[in-house]
C-alpha cells in the first residue's frame, strides 16, 4: 500500500477579483432597484403589486450576494444579508458564470436558457423581478452596452438620463456612506 | 433571403433526463419486475375517477397478477386541477397504508398531482409551499412510475410539476429533476378509450411542445432530435387517431410523440404560446391542449414579425409537414408562412372531425377576459424562453389575433 502522504492536498485557490467585481457590480443593481422603484413608475407599480413584505436574494452560490427588502411602500437595498430566509432567490451556480454574466459577457436571459441559475421561491414573482432588474440595469448601463445585458433596450429619454445621474448618485452615496 | 439560415451549435447547454422509457404492446406487464428493480412491492395507484371509469385500472391491477406485488390503496379522486388538498390527502393514505412506491395513472393532473406526493413522502413535510420554485428538492424520491392515459402532456419524462394551492389562489410550480418518475410506461391500452376531442386537444398540446422546444432560444441539439421525432410522429398519426381511436398503432405511435415532445420540452422549455395558454388555462378553463392549438399558429405569427431567426427556424420545420419534394420547391422566404399554414391545415382538419375549436371565442373565452390573460402570461415561468422581449400589448395583441 502507497504512503498516502505523497498525494498532497489541494485547496483550488479563491477567485478574489472575479468575486470582488461581481460583488460591485451587484451592489450597483441593488442600489440600481432601489432607485428605480422611487423614480420608474413602471417599476413601482411592478414591485408594489408584490405582497407588502417581501425579500429577493440575488447570490452566486457560495459566494457575494444582494438582497432587496420590501416593506409597504419602501423597497431598499439592504446588501449581503442571509439569503436563507428570502421569499425569493435567484441563484447563479458559480462566480465564474456570474462573472461572466456581471461584465455582460452573458446576458441576462443567455445566464437563464443556459441553465446557468436557479429561482427558489414563486416562479411567477420571478418574472417580475426579471422585469425589474432589466428596468434597473436600463439605469445603470448606456445603451451602447445594455444590449449585452438586456433582450430589448429601452428607447434614451431625458427622463432616463436623469434617473442614471440619481442612480449613479445614489450608488456612490450609499458606496462611501 | 436567399439561402436557408444554418443551424448553429448553443455554446453552451444542459440535457437531463434519467426516466426509464418502456413502450409498446404489453408493456404494463413488466410493472412487476420494476418495482422488484426498485426495491419496492407495495404501490400506491393515484388516478381519477374519469381513469378509473374506463376500466384502465383494472389493466394495470392485472398486470401485477401472480407477482409479490400487494397494491397498498387506490386513491382515485384526484381532482381535475390538482392540488395541495389532494397531494396531502394522499400522503396520509400512503403512510397509514406503509406504501413503499407510487404509480400514476392518468394524465397531467394526476402526473403531477402524484409528483407533489413524492414530494411531501420523501422530504418529509406537509408544506408543499417550501419547495416552490426550482431546484428546491435534495432527498431521494421514492420510488415513482407513470402510466400515461393521454397522448399529449410528456408529464411522465417532464421535471416540471404545477400544483394549486386553493386556500391561497396560486398555482404554485416545482422543477428539479429529482421529481422525474423513475420509469415510464406506454401501452397502447391505456389510451385507446380517449375520445376524439381529448384525442386531438392532447396531440395538439404535444405538436406545441415539440415545436415551441424546437423554435426556443434554450433548443440544443439533443431536444432537436426529440423534437423531430415527435413532429414527424405526430404528423403521420394526429388525424388518424383523432378519426379511429381504435387503432393500437397510431395510438401508440402518439403515446410516444407525447414522450419525445415531453422530454424535449422539458429541456428546452417552450414560450409565448404556452404561457399564454397556461393564462388562459387559468383563468377561463380552457383545456390546456385546446388553447395550445388555437394560439400556436398566432405564437409563430408573433415570432414572424419580431424575430428573424426564430423565423428561420419556423421555416425549417415545414419539411415535417410537407413531402420532401414539395419542400424542396417551396421558395425559402415563403416556407415560415407554409409551416403556420400547414398548422392550420392540422387544426381545420381537426375542427371538422370532432369540433376542436379554433378561435378563443368557440373555446368559451369572453373578450372582457383577454387583458386579464396578458396579465398573468407575463409572469409565467415560460415568458422567460421566448426569444423577444414580450410586452403587455404585445401579448394582448396575439389573443386578440386568436379571437
Amino acid at each position: 500500500m502507497g504512503n498516502a502522504t505523497i498525494y498532497r492536498e489541494i485547496e483550488p485557490s479563491e477567485k478574489w477579483l472575479k468575486t470582488q467585481i461581481t460583488r460591485l457590480c451587484l451592489y450597483f443593481l441593488g442600489m440600481g432597484i432601489e432607485t428605480a422603484y422611487k423614480n420608474v413608475p413602471e417599476v413601482k407599480k411592478e414591485m408594489d403589486s408584490l405582497p407588502d413584505t417581501f425579500s429577493f436574494c440575488f447570490t452566486v452560490l457560495n459566494g457575494p450576494s444582494m438582497m432587496i427588502l420590501k416593506n409597504g411602500n419602501r423597497v431598499k437595498y439592504v446588501g449581503e444579508k442571509e439569503s436563507y430566509h428570502a421569499d425569493l432567490e435567484l441563484v447563479l451556480k458559480n462566480i465564474e458564470f456570474a462573472y461572466l454574466m456581471m461584465t455582460g459577457r452573458i446576458s441576462t436571459p443567455d445566464a437563464i436558457y443556459h441553465n446557468r441559475q436557479f429561482v427558489r421561491g414563486n416562479l411567477g414573482h420571478m418574472m417580475l423581478m426579471i422585469r425589474v432588474m432589466n428596468a434597473a440595469q436600463a439605469l445603470l448601463f448606456p445603451n451602447l452596452l445594455l444590449r449585452f445585458y438586456i433582450k430589448k433596450v429601452p428607447r434614451l429619454t431625458m427622463r432616463t438620463m436623469i434617473n442614471r445621474a440619481k442612480a449613479y448618485t445614489n450608488a456612490t452615496i450609499g458606496f462611501f456612506a | 433571403m436567399n439561402t436557408q439560415q444554418k443551424e448553429s451549435c448553443p455554446k453552451y447547454f444542459e440535457f437531463f433526463n434519467s426516466v426509464k422509457i418502456i413502450s409498446g404492446y404489453k408493456a404494463l406487464g413488466n410493472i412487476s419486475s420494476e418495482l422488484d428493480l426498485l426495491g419496492a412491492k407495495r404501490p400506491i395507484i393515484i388516478t381519477d375517477k374519469g381513469v378509473s371509469k374506463a376500466g384502465l385500472i383494472d389493466h394495470v391491477v392485472d398486470s401485477f397478477g401472480g407477482t409479490p406485488v400487494t397494491i397498498g390503496a387506490l386513491y382515485d379522486d384526484t381532482p381535475i386541477d390538482s392540488s395541495n388538498v389532494a397531494v396531502n390527502e394522499i400522503a396520509g393514505i400512503y403512510r397509514q397504508q406503509e406504501c413503499d412506491s407510487i404509480i400514476a395513472v392518468g394524465g397531467g393532473s394526476v402526473i403531477d398531482t402524484a409528483k407533489g406526493v413524492n414530494i411531501v413522502i420523501s422530504e418529509e413535510t406537509d408544506d408543499l409551499m417550501k419547495f416552490t420554485g426550482n431546484n428546491r428538492l435534495s432527498k431521494p424520491m421514492k420510488p415513482f412510475i407513470v402510466i400515461p392515459t393521454t397522448a399529449g402532456t410528456g408529464s411522465e419524462v417532464t421535471m416540471a410539476a404545477v400544483i394549486a394551492n386553493p386556500a391561497q389562489n396560486v398555482k404554485m410550480q416545482f422543477t428539479s429533476p429529482l421529481i422525474l418518475p423513475k420509469v415510464a410506461v406506454l401501452d397502447p391500452v391505456m389510451t385507446m378509450s380517449m375520445p376524439a376531442k381529448i384525442t386531438a386537444a392532447t396531440a395538439m398540446d404535444a405538436l406545441t411542445h415539440a415545436v415551441e422546444a424546437y423554435i426556443g432560444p434554450q433548443k440544443n441539439p439533443v431536444s432537436d432530435a426529440f423534437a423531430f421525432s415527435a413532429i414527424e410522429l405526430i404528423k403521420d398519426n394526429i388525424i388518424s387517431a383523432t378519426k379511429n381511436g381504435g387503432d393500437k398503432d397510431v395510438r401508440l405511435a402518439m403515446a410516444n410523440a407525447s414522450l419525445l415532445a415531453g422530454v424535449s420540452f422539458s429541456n428546452s422549455m417552450v414560450g409565448i404560446v404556452h404561457a399564454l395558454a397556461h393564462a388562459t388555462g387559468g383563468l377561463c378553463h380552457v383545456p390546456h391542449g385546446v388553447a395550445n392549438a388555437i394560439l400556436l399558429p398566432h405564437g409563430l405569427e408573433f415570432y414572424i414579425r419580431k424575430s428573424p431567426e426564430t423565423a428561420g427556424r419556423i421555416g425549417k420545420l415545414l419539411r415535417f409537414f410537407i413531402a420532401p419534394e414539395d419542400y424542396a420547391k417551396v421558395p425559402i422566404h415563403e416556407r415560415t408562412k407554409s409551416t403556420i399554414t400547414a398548422i392550420r391545415d392540422i387544426n381545420s382538419n381537426l375542427n371538422q372531425l370532432c369540433g376542436l375549436p379554433l378561435t378563443l371565442t368557440q373555446a368559451g373565452v369572453t373578450k372582457d377576459k383577454l387583458e386579464s390573460i396578458a396579465k398573468a402570461a407575463l409572469n409565467d415561468g415560460a415568458i422567460a424562453f421566448c426569444p423577444v422581449e414580450v410586452s403587455y400589448e404585445e401579448a394582448l395583441e396575439v389573443l386578440q389575433a386568436a379571437y
